[in-house]
């Protein structure tokens, strides 16, 4: 509270609310630039999406309707501009399986990737900070080569393998977590542990990189011979000085949670958005790939201006 | 998966650290080129990473080979199916054949054929997105890095966009409306989802690399733009893709296996691992195997890059971490069999401190000795580079971590401080022995008020109540004369002007009353002015307190009156000491000669070398056998470059090593 306080009284209050809001118009800008990049990846490739909807022998007349339902019909400028009208109103079309608004079917979904991906997140950091500053303290000793060899191995281990495997041995073989859906805290295990595991050598070395940085810095060096204790001049100083940068990666790691979640939600089957765009693939449902796509950019941009939020409430140097 | 997951410590730094993206000052844009830095290392450390470097590379070429050779060494046709010998375990289990070592697929098909195909695609689509990836990236990072401005901006924002999109969610978007998928549409959208990557630090490191000297130079000597791109710019700047495009390279394995496992890659029947593994989890009831063997493909490409990767790293930048943030004790007994009681409160003894390093070992401090009294104050005098920072350092054991104390004994009222325990040792810090720095800027802790420092440094030796911390903390400001303590006490070190924070500073190491302090260049970074009260201050300090001070400085003026005895070092080695006045009015070494004469001429530089004194200072890493000083000796003589010469007294409590003083002595009056 009192480092609250301070913070207060060292900046006016104005120049924070000028910030917030200045970042906010930016973030506004990304997520026109990302509404629109995503308009025209899915329109990058030639090919016609009615004729993809429609099993193959379809006649030209059903396409033509097909195209008028889907807006295909139009010019690409048109499109567009029918397109961010839409949105504005937070319209994303309908679903061409089920009739039902994509909006809602995304918007349903969201909160299932949204626990799947928070406890993946808290796992992985966690424990990656315990490892990461544990390897900092001796670069080269043992615990930091054991640390680098298994974030290598796991990096290099494709999620989606792993996922199968650990189903494979848990799932079937032991019987002791469900293989997939999301029925109560136990089906939480094995995708949380997929995707924990994917996020971590990045983290971990991350962390220790940071921490090994950090505690060459002078002030740590002037901290201890003031006499601080290293568990102190760690858990705060170094800690509050290197975990700051950490803050936008782990925000970053955001892209990568949502991103895997896709993959991770296809293998454990699991009612989130990233399942959702899959299936919606899998069943050529054009307006709900673009609708996932959009509301998944729109999430990844508005939790990194969160994340820009909390850099500059955690330093006192950045500058507003 | 995105497609801009960090792949290096380098690209780690912007991705871990945004505000530093738009500035060049980032690992990876350290002014060396490889020739420069792939020098001799002879450590077994780099050594053995290099072994491991080499046995990756080794079994990636393997892997590569195999992948050219596919149609050569594969027993079978990947696409031969042979519906009666559908779901064949691998041969090592039950009812596997040696016809199909690792087994068939559901429509019976050779997995092995199946897998070595697989690398040949897999590799073949990842090399190539790499190439078109970083060919894109650095295309743009040259023109934005290189004209900057607008055209920078917009690119830059480009990338921010991009990047604000999860690579899985790009893919899908641009492959799900093609039918047929071939190879190079998957390159077009890996290579395209990668250029954000090599952009950014190919930008970063045209900025750094456009204010150098040469190129700078060469604009000033005419040079038109293309050529200073071309034949300056070019050959340095292109360094930075191979580490990254290599982890690149690995990661994108991985992502060409996604895309077909989660059916966006190539179409089938194409053989890819990701597809193998798909179909495997299919039936992972009935061929398990087939789930496990693409994996275990991918993970052992992915890990022979990034093994040969880390090597490359290593070599365009070793880095040798030796030791780490705690120091670990000398071996023996803690207590000085000789310690007689007295005033003498720190003694030094024969002590040599070495810095371990890729180029040998830098030897810093040489076998000094030196003993300060209750009260006094000893001024340690040199050149920047003569070992007296590092004397410092050692006695109060905050060594960095390649350095190492090789032998001789600090003795604090007795103790030897290179053998207590680090726990013993932090509760000797700042109660017993304080430490000021040259930097004040970086010698307080930045995201913490000095109230919050103040109070933790009184609370480190026991808990003390909030209001006698308040009260202390106060009086410790009000001690070194701040002003406005309570303004001070709320402000983050950033807020305060560099005079300022050295008095905080100096309030912070007294607030436990030391018996010691130990100043390092303590007003060095200050202007003259804000220079001579802070020196006012610590004296009047330490004579209120009775503080004995080591005071190490480059400038011999600054003694002037403030020490009671001076040490000289040149070298790491100690090449006169006595009292003060003696020192000052009759130097014996030719060195503290030379010093005092370039005091009087004033041409003592800012950072602390002579200029003038011709000749440079010795380097620490080829200690010579005889006088460090000889080399730049006006009165050397042949003995000085063979032999160490010894201290010999030359006055009450003075002493200086040189030759000349013993050769003299020697010779009849």
């Amino acid at each position: 509270m009192s480092r609250l306080a301070s913070f207060a009284h060292a900046r006016p209050g104005n120049a924070m609310r000028v910030y917030i809001l200045h970042r906010f118009l930016q973030m506004l800008v990304v997520i026109f630039g990302v509404v629109t990049v995503t308009f025209f990846a899915v329109r990058l490739v030639p090919g016609d999406p009615a004729r993809l909807m429609e099993p193959p022998g379809t006649p030209e007349s059903v396409l033509k309707i097909t195209r008028q339902q889907l807006g295909t019909d139009k010019s690409i400028p048109d499109q567009y501009v029918a397109f961010v009208k839409d949105l504005a109103r937070g319209d994303l079309g309908t679903s061409f399986r089920g009739g039902r608004q994509v909006t809602e079917v995304v918007l349903n979904a969201l909160p299932n990737t949204f626990a799947l991906g928070i406890a993946s997140m808290l796992v992985a950091t966690t424990i990656s900070f315990a490892v990461g500053v544990g390897a900092s303290l001796r670069p080269n000793g043992w615990f930091d080569r054991l640390t680098l060899f298994f974030s290598t191995v796991a990096q290099s281990t494709p999620s989606f393998w792993l996922g199968v495997v650990l189903t494979l041995y848990f799932a079937i073989e032991l019987d002791w977590f469900p293989a997939v859906g999301m029925h109560g805290p136990a089906s939480f295990v094995l995708p949380t542990s997929t995707l924990a595991i994917a996020l971590m050598p990045l983290l971990i070395r991350a962390v220790r990189q940071g921490f090994i940085e950090t505690m060459g810095e002078g002030f740590v060096r002037a901290a201890r011979a003031r006499g601080i204790s290293d568990r102190r001049i760690i858990s705060i100083h170094v800690t509050k000085v290197g975990a700051v940068p950490l803050v936008t990666l782990i925000g970053l790691q955001a892209g990568y949670v949502l991103g895997g979640a896709v993959v991770i939600e296809s293998i454990f089957n699991w009612p989130g958005v990233g399942n959702l765009a899959l299936q919606a693939l899998q069943q050529r449902d054009f307006p709900l790939i673009q609708g996932t796509v959009v509301v998944i950019a729109v999430v990844f941009t508005v939790v990194n201006f969160l994340v820009d939020l909390t850099y500059a409430a955690l330093d006192p140097r950045v500058k507003y | 998966m995105p497609l801009w997951i960090p792949v290096s410590s380098t690209d780690l730094a912007l991705i871990a650290n945004p505000i530093n993206v738009a500035g060049p000052d980032f690992p990876g844009s350290e002014p060396t080129t490889l020739a420069e830095r792939g020098g001799p290392h002879g450590i077994r450390a780099v050594l053995g990473r290099h072994k491991v470097a080499t046995f990756g590379l080794s079994l990636f070429l393997a892997i590569v080979l195999v992948a050219i050779l596919a149609p050569i060494i594969s027993p079978h046709s990947p696409y031969k199916q042979n519906l009666g010998d559908n779901f064949l375990p691998p041969m090592w289990s039950e009812g596997g054949s040696a016809t199909y070592p690792l087994g068939t697929d559901p429509l019976g098909r050779d997995l092995l054929s199946r897998l070595i195909y697989g690398a040949r695609y897999s590799l073949l689509i990842s090399a190539c997105s790499v190439l078109f990836g970083s060919l894109i990236g650095f295309a743009i990072g040259v023109v934005a890095g290189f004209w900057g401005g607008k055209v920078d901006t917009v690119l830059m924002r480009l990338g921010d966009i991009q990047l604000a999109f999860p690579f899985v969610l790009f893919a899908i978007a641009v492959l799900a409306v093609s039918i047929e998928r071939t190879v190079w549409q998957i390159i077009l959208v890996l290579g395209i989802s990668s250029w954000v990557l090599y952009a950014r630090v190919v930008r970063g490191r045209m900025l750094t690399e456009r204010e150098r000297d040469y190129a700078t130079a060469a604009r000033a000597l005419g040079a038109s733009r293309p050529r200073v791109l071309m034949r300056y710019l070019l050959p340095n700047v292109w360094q930075v893709i191979p580490p990254i495009a290599l982890l690149n390279l690995g990661f994108f394995v991985i992502v060409e296996s996604l895309l077909s496992f989660l059916s966006l890659g190539l179409s089938p029947p194409t053989p890819s691992w990701g597809s193998i593994l798909a179909d495997g989890r299919q039936f992972m009831m009935i061929t398990p195997w087939m789930a496990l063997l693409p994996g275990i493909a991918i993970i052992v490409t992915v890990l022979s890059i990034s093994l040969a990767a880390d090597g490359f790293n290593d070599l365009v930048d070793p880095k040798l971490a030796h030791g780490g943030y705690l120091r670990k004790p000398l071996p023996g007994t803690v207590h000085d069999p000789e310690h007689e009681t007295g005033d003498c409160l720190l003694t030094v003894r024969n002590l040599s401190t070495r810095f371990l390093t890729t180029g040998g070992a830098v030897h810093a401090v040489e076998g000094v000795d030196l003993h300060l009294r209750r009260g006094e104050v000893l001024g340690v005098v040199g050149e920047s580079g003569s070992g007296k920072s590092t004397l410092g350092l050692s006695i109060i054991q905050l060594l960095d971590p390649s350095g190492r104390i090789t032998s001789g004994r600090v003795l604090f009222e007795g103790l030897d401080l290179t053998r207590v325990s680090n726990r013993k040792m932090t509760s000797i810090r700042g109660r017993r022995i304080g430490m000021i720095f040259q930097d004040p800027s970086n010698s307080m802790t930045p995201v913490l008020t000095t109230g919050f420092q103040l109070r933790e440094a009184l609370r480190a030796s026991g808990p003390v109540s909030r209001e006698r911390a308040d009260r202390l903390t106060r009086e410790a400001l009000v001690a070194v004369h701040i002003a406005d303590p309570d303004r001070v006490l709320r402000a983050y070190p950033f807020e305060l002007s560099g005079g300022m924070q050295q008095r905080v500073m100096i309030a912070l190491a007294m607030i436990r009353n030391p018996d010691l302090l130990i100043l390092d260049e303590p007003t060095s970074a200050l202007d003259v002015t804000t220079q001579a009260q802070l020196l006012d201050e610590l004296d009047r300090i330490r004579r209120e307190r009775g503080t004995s001070v080591l005071f190490i400085t480059h400038d011999i003026a600054l003694l002037n009156g403030f020490a009671d005895r001076i040490l000289v070092m040149y070298g790491g080695e100690v090449c006169e000491d006595g009292p003060e006045r003696d020192v000052l009015r009759a130097p014996q070494h030719p060195y503290t000669q030379a010093l005092l004469s370039a005091v009087e001429r004033a041409s003592v530089t800012a950072d602390g070398r002579l200029a003038a004194i011709p000749g440079d200072p010795p380097d620490p890493k080829r200690p010579l056998p005889g006088c460090p000083f000889a080399p730049r000796c006006p009165y050397v003589m042949d003995i000085c470059w063979v032999s160490k010469p010894p201290r010999v007294p030359v006055g009450t409590h003075h002493r200086a090593a040189c030759h000349l003083l013993t050769t003299l002595k020697e010779l009849p009056a």
